[in-house]
């Protein structure tokens, strides 16, 4: 995990494939309302940090005022307290782990776990308490990063790791990853399975265990798959949730319609959603809006775009933000 | 159709099935029948002992268990009741529970006192009697085992006239060799009685006394600690399949060891787990290693159901059965519920101090004893850290050098050569606010 709070390296804001996610998140949300999930009554608790995006986005798009941001740093206390964009977010200096067990057992919960960092063990942690205490009809979304271990990860586990000697692959990668989710892993897996290729596979693997192993034991609560997207704005990022859902809570969502859409997972065996961001133009998405939702194989007549990235541009133009300069 | 032999020896009683217990958890396996006899007696309830009033504000009547132990025998003898001559022939010398037997709280299995006999002795007797009826059991163990029959003679004799003389005496003796020859190496006495002490905080002087070689033995109680405003513990509860659950996990008061430190484990108020630091309770897990500057962590999960074959101890009670479905839920809540007591004691020892640390360190040395029912009767709640609020400093100090001429201008100025240079220094600040400053 990096040591610097990932809001002060990244614009949180103008990230296209995060945005379209977030937007596929409050779609999702707003499929559930009709089918008696009261999503404006549930508490959201994410990471914040000073943007508030998603915050931003689920109280003016659901209703949403139990908001509840958390945050580690507490040098950007006042820059958090100064960002807070509503009267109705809550914001706590304490990690995920100190907060998840005072969430009320009595309110539905939104979790976002998003973290910004590769896999580590106090996110699997986060999870299993997460799982032990969100109440049926919550949702759980937890995010990592799924880039190789950088040298500053690996050092963590391997102090006397020497980069000027040594190149970093997947002989140490498969140790970084045994080191923190050893019990998470299938048994048998080679080197060549924490190939830089393999690591979204592995930590996709492994947050689903995670979901399992800390909801088993809530019988006949189960975690039921919801989302799990693949994007990449700089880093290829993994998100990956379901629903926390009691006999009840599994009949209803299977009367949403969220089958209807694209980027919904009732099963982590299968493919994640792959967020893919054409490079289009304004002018060439004005043209391109107009023709959706297009027909497979369709392309436009006046450029040239092959069916592929039509068919990819068909399943998020709705969620893809616009970005435009405005002087402030 | 053929069938092969699948019949039960009691050479497996005697020789294996006694291997996987010690000497001294069977010594507690016999005062868990006398308590049970007493519970059973005063119709106390788990619950009572636990949650309730204490037994001097209750007005319990409490039993008495009395055990001697050296080289040549092990006695228990109580006044809790007695057994029903009906339970000494139906069922008390059977292995295991008959399906419409009254099982006590303690005596989950049907085994304990069995397996006590045999582990010990080649010789005991039994006298129990209640108020209006008694039994007498005698039995050599090799001469029994040659026996076919899985029987025992028992010869009923009178009841003991009153509640209070009822009771039952155990005596094992022809102790076996390496049981003997452990009680004689020494401190086999001081163990039961440690083990007693802390197996069993919520029972002794609250429903029954123990003596151990006319030794008292007083309960060693789990320590929790909070402060009023500043170190809330957490607490959970749950029912899960018939067993109420409770738990609750705090800083401990006091100068604390690692030894004291870590999960306690109760089923149907019995410690089966003490000062538990592994991956039984998330420690060296999803905990990380438990380290000294966590010695102050302290939890008790109690586990309390009529039915004790429900609640999550093995056979021995001195462990927990990891399957238990009951157990695999509280683990997690366990684990949950720790999170943030171990981030707190982590904070007293940052890798770059902060202003902070003072605070914490003090809150860690200030919890005061709070007694498990007081936090059990509280709403559920994470464990929660409220740093002090930090007072606004009303005053504050001026201090300074000045010449010792501009002090005597001053002297002179006022007329006045023996005023102090504090005195002229708040003489000259008090001008200065008045003449200047106004009012405000």
């Amino acid at each position: 995990m990096s040591t610097t709070s990932s809001s002060l390296r990244v614009q949180y804001d103008l990230r296209p494939a995060k945005q379209v996610e977030r937007r596929m998140i409050v779609d999702a949300l707003q499929r559930l309302q009709p089918a008696g999930f009261s999503i404006t009554d549930y508490q959201y608790t994410g990471f914040g940090a000073v943007y508030f995006v998603d915050f931003i986005l689920f109280h003016k798009l659901l209703g949403m005022s139990k908001l509840l941001s958390l945050e580690q740093m507490t040098g950007l206390t006042t820059r958090i307290e100064f960002n807070k964009p509503f009267k109705c977010v809550d914001t706590r200096m304490v990690s995920a782990s100190s907060a998840i067990p005072s969430l009320s057992r009595d309110v539905r919960h939104i979790l976002w776990l998003d973290y910004d960092g590769i896999i580590h063990k106090d996110f699997l942690s986060d999870i299993q308490s997460a799982g032990t205490v969100l109440s049926p009809g919550s949702i759980l979304l937890v995010t990592v990063d799924v880039e190789p271990p950088e040298e500053q990860d690996y050092k963590k586990i391997d102090p006397d790791f020497d980069g000027s000697k040594e190149v970093l692959g997947p002989k140490h990668w498969k140790r970084y990853f045994e080191y923190h989710a050893s019990s998470y892993l299938r048994l048998g897996l080679a080197e060549s399975d924490f190939g830089k290729a393999e690591l979204h596979s592995r930590t996709a693997e492994i947050l689903k265990a995670a979901f399992t192993r800390s909801i088993v034991p809530r019988t006949p609560v189960e975690f039921l798959p919801m989302f799990n997207f693949i994007y990449r704005d700089s880093h290829w990022m993994l998100s990956m949730g379901g629903m926390i859902a009691g006999p009840t809570e599994k009949r209803k969502l299977l009367s949403t319609t969220l089958r209807e859409t694209q980027y919904y997972r009732d099963n982590f065996d299968t493919p994640p959603f792959e967020i893919a961001i054409p490079r289009l133009t304004r002018k060439e998405r004005i043209y391109l809006d107009r023709e959706m939702p297009c027909a497979d194989g369709w392309t436009p007549k006046d450029f040239d775009i092959d069916a592929d990235e039509m068919r990819k541009y068909r399943d998020i133009y709705r969620f893809l933000p616009a970005f435009a300069e405005i002087l402030v | 159709m053929r069938y092969a032999s699948a019949e039960v020896r009691k050479q497996f009683f005697i020789e294996m099935f006694t291997r996987d217990i010690s000497l001294e958890d069977c010594v507690l396996d016999l005062i868990d029948n006398s308590i049970d006899s007493h519970l059973l007696k005063s119709k106390t309830s788990i619950s009572q002992l636990i949650f309730g009033p204490d037994a001097n504000e209750a007005k319990r009547d409490l039993g008495r268990i009395d055990v001697t132990c050296n080289h040549r025998q092990i006695r228990v003898v109580d006044k809790c009741g007695g057994i029903p001559r009906k339970r000494a022939t139906d069922e008390i010398f059977c292995f295991g529970h008959d399906e419409g037997d009254q099982a006590g709280k303690l005596g989950a299995y049907g085994v304990g006192m069995k397996r006590a006999l045999f582990k010990i002795g080649n010789k005991f007797d039994i006298v129990s009697r209640t108020a209006t009826e008694g039994f007498e059991v005698s039995l050599t163990l090799d001469e029994w085992a040659k026996e076919e029959q899985w029987r025992v003679p028992i010869k009923y004799v009178d009841g003991a006239g009153s509640e209070k003389q009822a009771g039952t005496s155990i005596t094992i003796s022809e102790l076996r060799e390496e049981v003997a020859l452990r009680i004689k190496g020494g401190g086999v006495p001081n163990r039961i009685l440690d083990d007693a002490a802390t197996t069993y905080p919520y029972f002794l002087n609250e429903c029954v006394t123990l003596r151990i070689n006319e030794t008292d033995v007083n309960p060693k109680a789990i320590s929790l600690g909070e402060s009023e405003g500043v170190v809330r513990a957490a607490k959970e509860e749950l029912t899960y399949d018939g067993v109420r659950v409770t738990l609750v996990a705090t800083v401990a008061p006091g100068q604390r060891t690692t030894e004291q430190a870590g999960w306690y484990i109760l089923c149907n108020g019995r410690a089966v787990i003490r000062a538990n630091k592994d991956e039984l309770t998330g420690w060296g897990d999803e905990l990380g290693s438990f380290q000294p500057k966590h010695r102050s962590f302290v939890g008790i999960a109690s586990f309390e159901s009529g039915e004790p074959l429900s609640l999550p101890w093995t056979t021995t009670k001195r462990n927990i059965n990891r399957e238990s479905a009951v157990f695999l839920h509280t683990r997690n809540l366990m684990v949950t519920m720790s999170k943030p007591i171990v981030t707190f004691l982590n904070s007293q020892y940052p890798g770059d101090p902060t202003p902070e640390v003072d605070s914490i360190r003090t809150a860690v040395g200030g919890v005061q004893e709070v007694k498990f029912r007081d936090i059990a009767s509280k709403p559920t709640a994470a464990f929660s850290y409220t740093p002090p609020k930090k007072e606004v400093r009303k005053n504050d100090w001026v201090r300074f050098q000045a010449p010792i001429t501009s002090l005597d201008k001053v002297r002179r100025r006022l007329r006045r050569p023996s005023l102090s240079p504090s005195e002229i220094g708040r003489y000259t600040l008090d001008h200065f606010v008045k003449t200047e400053c106004g009012t405000d």
